[in-house]
């Protein structure tokens, strides 16, 4: 296995002051909004990614996982951050086999990002 | 109130810039270069939020057509980028960007700084 993902299994996967900044700046409403646009494109921008991956497209990979960079930082999706960043380089590179395999545990990390999201927005509404 | 349009393709980073900016500036927004330019020819927006990754033409794509077209060429262009890498700065500076704000977002006062900054180079021109 690449040193890298067992490095990042040993870090924390999220980062609870990510959502009381977004709270803070736009109260739940916005962090509401936040989480529901984030886990509207996740599935999308992987499924892309795929797509990219699938046609050779290392280009598509890298702005799908860039922008997934993006958007998992800015929701303390750290792990899915992390991995976002080592993928879109992998892809920026054009080594798209070892993206592959990022990939993989981006697919893999989706459903905690959800149920941890989900729970927080659940925890929002009281 | 002065004008800022928001040039990003992210739908959550629109809604987080919108929410920040809001109460004090009038927000326009566009999700691609090419009805960007077309908006900033058609508007005037006092200022520009550019991220740099965008499908299709890229953020430095866009600033060279704002720079090399005589009506836009003043406008404050802020780059919005989350590469973040050593050395971004002076190489979106040296790009021909006014400033410089790296995502994700996390003090609203570093993204407000570089706006008032960029507005009041505008008004002292």
């Amino acid at each position: 296995m690449d040193p890298t993902l067992t490095m990042t299994s040993n870090e924390p996967g999220t980062d609870p002051e990510a959502l009381e900044r977004l709270r803070r700046f736009g109260g739940a409403k916005l962090l509401g909004d936040m989480i529901a646009l984030f886990l509207e494109a996740v599935p999308q921008r992987l499924a892309a990614a795929r797509r990219g991956l699938t046609g050779g497209d290392a280009h598509a990979v890298e702005h799908e996982l860039h922008a997934l960079k993006s958007s998992s930082a800015q929701l303390g999706a750290l792990r899915m951050h992390r991995l976002s960043l080592e993928g879109e380089t992998l892809a920026r590179a054009g080594t798209l086999d070892s993206a592959s395999e990022i990939l993989d545990a981006l697919e893999a990390e989706e459903p905690r990002v959800r149920a941890w999201l989900s729970a927080a927005c659940t925890a929002g509404d009281e | 109130m002065s004008t800022i349009a928001v040039v990003e393709d992210n739908p959550d980073n629109r809604l987080l810039l919108h929410a920040l900016l809001d109460d004090a500036y009038d927000i326009v927004e566009f999700e691609n270069g090419v009805d960007a330019l077309a908006g900033l020819r058609a508007g005037r927006p006092d200022l520009v939020l550019l991220d740099i990754s965008l499908p299709g033409m890229d953020g430095n794509e866009i600033l060279a057509h704002i720079r090399g077209d005589s009506a836009l060429r003043s406008l404050p262009v802020i780059a919005l980028t989350a590469h973040a890498m050593i050395g971004d700065r002076e190489k979106y500076l040296a790009a021909g960007f006014d400033d410089y704000v790296t995502k994700p977002i996390v003090d609203e006062a570093i993204l407000i700084g570089a706006i008032e900054r960029g507005l009041g180079r505008r008004a002292g021109m």
